[in-house]
C-alpha cells in the first residue's frame, strides 16, 4: 500500500538549533498515528511542516505520493485541529464548520447538509447557531474537530487537542476521537506528550526525542519491547539495572550484575560483549517473595516504602548494593509479604537489555 | 487594607467627585439653559422660554452648510485615517519587522504634538508643496492627527487576537487576502468602529488645524467662532447645544459598542 504521508530526510533548523533531524517517516492510510515525545522533541514542528505552517530546511514531504514540502496550507489536502481550537469567535458554530466548505465553493444547500451531518456526528445540532464563546471546552473541541473534517481532508492533524480539558473529559474525548477515526476511516496524526493518551488511542506510536525518531511501533510492542532507555523510561515506568554484557545466546543476553549473571531479552539488538548495558524491568514484572525461593535466581532487599494505590500497592525495595527497585503488587501478592526483608526476581523474557 | 480608609476621607473623596462633576457640567448646563431663553441677551433670570432659537438655527443656511462641510471633512478624514491606521498597525504587529518601536513612536507623534505647532508646520508643509489651502489641506491635517488613535485602538485589538486564527483560516483553504477579509477585519470590527467614531469626533471638533489650513468656506467650529466674535447670542447657544447632544450621543454609543464587543 502506498503511504499516505511520507517524510524523506526532512530537516528543520531554527538558526543553530535543530528542531527536526533527518526525519524519515512513512504513514499508512487509515491509521491512528501518534507522535509522542517530551516538549521540544520536534513532534509539533513535524506536524506543522505537514500542515504547511513551517517549511523544511531540507528534505521532502509527500502527501499521496505528491511532493507538498513547499505548498502553502491552503493548497494541501490536510486539516489541523489546534491545541486551543482556534475557532473563529465572530462566527456561529455552523459558520465555523462551514468555513472550509464555503471556500471550496460548494452550493449553500450542500454546505448546510454536510455541516448538519457533521454536527450531528458529535451531537451538537442544537448548538449550530451558538457562538463559540457560549460553548464548553469539550463542545468547542468537537466543533474544531468537525470544522477540520468538513473539507474532507486525506489526513487530519491534531496538535495536543485534549491538553486543555480536565482528566475526565479528556478520557471521554479519547474514546470519541478514536471512534470518529474508525467511522471516517481517515488517517489521524495526533501529537501529544502524554504517553497514556498515546497508548490508549494509537494504532502506531512514533516516539520522538531531540528531533529524531527513537522508536516506532504499535503500543504493545513499544511498552513491552522498548529499543532504547529513553523509550523504556518515557512510556510507562521502568527499573534500570546496569551491568556488563557477558554474551548473548538465543535472543537472550547474559549480564553480570550484583555478583550474579542475570538474563534479559535482546529485542533484536546487536550488543557487543563486554559493553555496558542497562536492563529495563517494568515494576509489575518484578516478583516479590517473603522467603528465598529455592529454584529461582533472587536478590535480597529491604522494603523502604509502601504506597497504597487502590488496586495495587507500589513498593520501593532497596538492595544491599544500593540499587533501588520499584515493584507493583496486587493485594493477594501483598498479603504474603509480612516482613520488610524480601527477595525479588523476574522472568527473563520480561526484562529487556538495552545499550547503556 | 480597608481600615486605612476611615469613613471621613471616603466622604471627602465622594464630595470632591461631585464638585468636579458640577464644575464640569455647570457651564454646559448654563449654555443649554440660555438656548431656551426668549430674549436677545444672555443673562439671568431666564424669564420666558422658547424654542425659537432652535427653529432659527435649523433654518440657518450658513449653519447647515457649515455642518454639511464639517461632516464631509470628517468622513473623508475617517476613511483615510482608518486605512492608514490599520495598515500601520498591521505593519507594527507583523513578525520580524525592523524598527517596530520607531514606527510606533512616529505614528503616535501627531497625537502628542501641540495642535498649534502641528497646524503651523502643516501650513508650511502645504506651502512648500504648493498645495492650496481649503478642503484638501484640511482633510490632510485632520488625517495626520487622527491616524494615531486608529493605530493604538487597532493595535490593542490585534494583540488580543489568537495567533492561530489566521493559520486556521489558511488551513481551511483561505489565501492570505481572504483570511484578512474574513477573519482579521471582523475580529478588528469593534476597534475599527471605535477608531472611526473617534476620527469623526476629533475632525468635527478641530479648530486650530482647520483655521490654519482652511480656505474661505467655514467649518462648523469656524462659523461658531466667527459668530461669537460678532457678539454672543442665544442662537449660538442653541447651535452649540445641538453639537453637544450629537457628539455626546455618538461618543457614548462608540464607548458602549467597543465595551460590549470586548466580552
Amino acid at each position: 500500500m502506498q503511504p499516505v504521508v511520507q517524510f524523506r530526510n526532512v530537516n528543520k533548523h531554527y538558526g543553530s538549533s535543530i528542531a527536526v533531524d533527518s526525519l524519515d517517516l512513512s504513514i499508512e492510510p487509515g491509521q491512528f498515528v501518534t507522535l509522542l515525545g517530551p516538549s521540544g522533541c520536534g513532534k509539533s514542528t513535524t506536524l506543522r511542516m505537514l500542515g504547511g505552517f513551517e517549511t523544511p530546511t531540507s528534505g521532502e514531504i509527500y502527501l499521496d505520493g505528491k511532493e507538498i514540502s513547499r505548498l502553502p496550507p491552503n493548497k494541501r489536502n490536510v486539516n489541523i485541529v489546534f491545541q486551543d481550537y482556534a475557532l473563529f469567535p465572530h462566527l456561529s458554530v455552523r459558520r465555523n464548520v462551514a468555513f472550509g466548505l464555503e471556500l471550496k465553493g460548494l452550493a449553500s444547500e450542500a454546505i448546510h447538509k454536510r455541516t448538519m451531518e457533521l454536527l450531528s456526528l458529535v451531537r451538537l445540532q442544537e448548538f449550530a447557531d451558538r457562538m463559540p464563546a457560549q460553548l464548553s471546552g469539550g463542545q468547542r473541541q468537537r466543533v474544531a474537530l468537525m470544522r477540520a473534517l468538513a473539507p474532507n481532508p486525506n489526513v487530519l492533524l491534531l496538535d495536543e487537542p485534549l491538553s486543555a480539558l480536565d482528566a475526565k473529559l479528556r478520557q471521554q474525548m479519547q474514546v470519541e476521537l478514536k471512534s470518529i477515526q474508525r467511522t471516517t476511516g481517515k488517517t489521524f496524526i495526533f501529537v501529544t506528550h502524554d504517553q497514556e493518551e498515546a497508548l490508549t488511542m494509537s494504532d502506531v506510536i512514533v516516539v520522538m526525542n531531540s528531533g529524531r525518531i527513537e522508536q516506532m511501533g504499535d503500543p504493545h510492542t513499544l511498552y513491552s519491547r522498548p529499543r532504547s532507555r529513553f523509550v523504556a523510561n518515557f512510556i510507562g515506568e521502568s527499573n534500570f539495572i546496569e551491568g556488563t554484557l557477558k554474551g548473548t545466546k538465543g535472543g537472550l543476553a547474559a549480564i553480570e550484575w550484583n555478583g550474579s549473571v542475570v538474563h534479559a531479552g535482546l529485542n533484536g539488538q546487536d550488543l557487543q560483549a563486554g559493553s555496558r548495558v542497562a536492563v529495563a524491568l517494568r515494576p509489575e514484572a518484578v516478583s516479590v517473595f517473603a522467603a528465598k525461593p529455592a529454584e529461582k535466581l533472587a536478590f535480597e532487599g529491604r522494603i523502604t516504602q509502601r504506597l497504597f494505590k487502590g488496586d495495587h500497592t507500589s513498593l520501593t525495595i532497596e538492595l544491599p548494593n544500593g540499587q533501588v527497585i520499584a515493584a507493583q503488587l496486587d493485594p493477594v501478592a501483598l498479603s504474603r509479604i509480612t516482613d520488610d526483608r524480601v527477595w525479588i526476581g523476574w522472568r527473563e523474557e520480561d526484562a529487556v537489555a538495552l545499550a547503556d | 487594607m480597608r481600615h486605612y480608609f476611615s469613613d471621613a476621607p471616603k466622604t471627602a473623596l465622594q464630595a470632591s467627585y461631585w464638585v468636579f462633576v458640577i464644575y464640569l457640567l455647570l457651564p454646559l448646563t448654563l449654555m443649554t439653559a440660555m438656548s431656551f431663553k426668549d430674549a436677545n441677551f444672555i443673562a439671568f433670570p431666564i424669564g420666558d422660554w422658547t424654542l425659537g432659537w432652535y427653529a432659527k438655527v435649523v433654518q440657518d443656511k450658513q449653519f447647515l452648510e457649515a455642518s454639511g462641510y464639517s461632516i464631509f471633512i470628517a468622513l473623508m478624514t475617517t476613511i483615510f485615517a482608518t486605512i492608514m491606521g490599520v495598515w500601520i498597525a498591521l505593519l507594527i504587529s507583523a513578525e520580524g519587522i525592523w524598527g517596530r518601536a520607531a514606527i510606533f513612536a512616529l505614528a503616535c507623534l501627531p497625537a502628542v504634538v501641540p495642535g498649534l505647532i502641528n497646524a503651523i508646520s502643516m501650513r508650511i508643509f502645504i506651502r512648500v508643496l504648493d498645495i492650496p489651502t481649503g478642503t484638501g489641506a484640511i482633510i490632510l491635517g485632520h488625517t495626520v492627527h487622527a491616524v494615531p488613535f486608529v493605530v493604538i485602538m487597532v493595535l490593542t485589538r490585534l494583540r488580543s487576537m489568537p495567533n492561530n486564527l489566521i493559520d486556521a483560516a489558511r488551513d481551511l483553504g483561505a489565501d492570505s487576502f481572504i483570511a484578512f477579509i474574513r477573519i482579521t477585519i471582523p475580529f478588528l470590527a469593534p476597534a475599527l468602529v471605535g477608531g472611526m467614531i473617534f476620527c469623526v469626533l476629533t475632525s468635527i471638533d478641530d479648530f486650530v488645524r482647520t483655521f490654519f489650513l482652511g480656505g474661505y468656506q467655514p467649518t462648523l467650529p469656524m462659523l461658531i467662532f466667527a459668530k461669537v466674535q460678532g457678539g454672543m447670542s442665544p442662537e449660538i447657544n442653541a447651535m452649540a447645544t445641538l453639537v453637544l447632544i450629537v457628539t455626546a450621543a455618538v461618543g457614548l454609543y462608540a464607548e458602549h459598542f467597543t465595551r460590549r464587543s470586548r466580552t
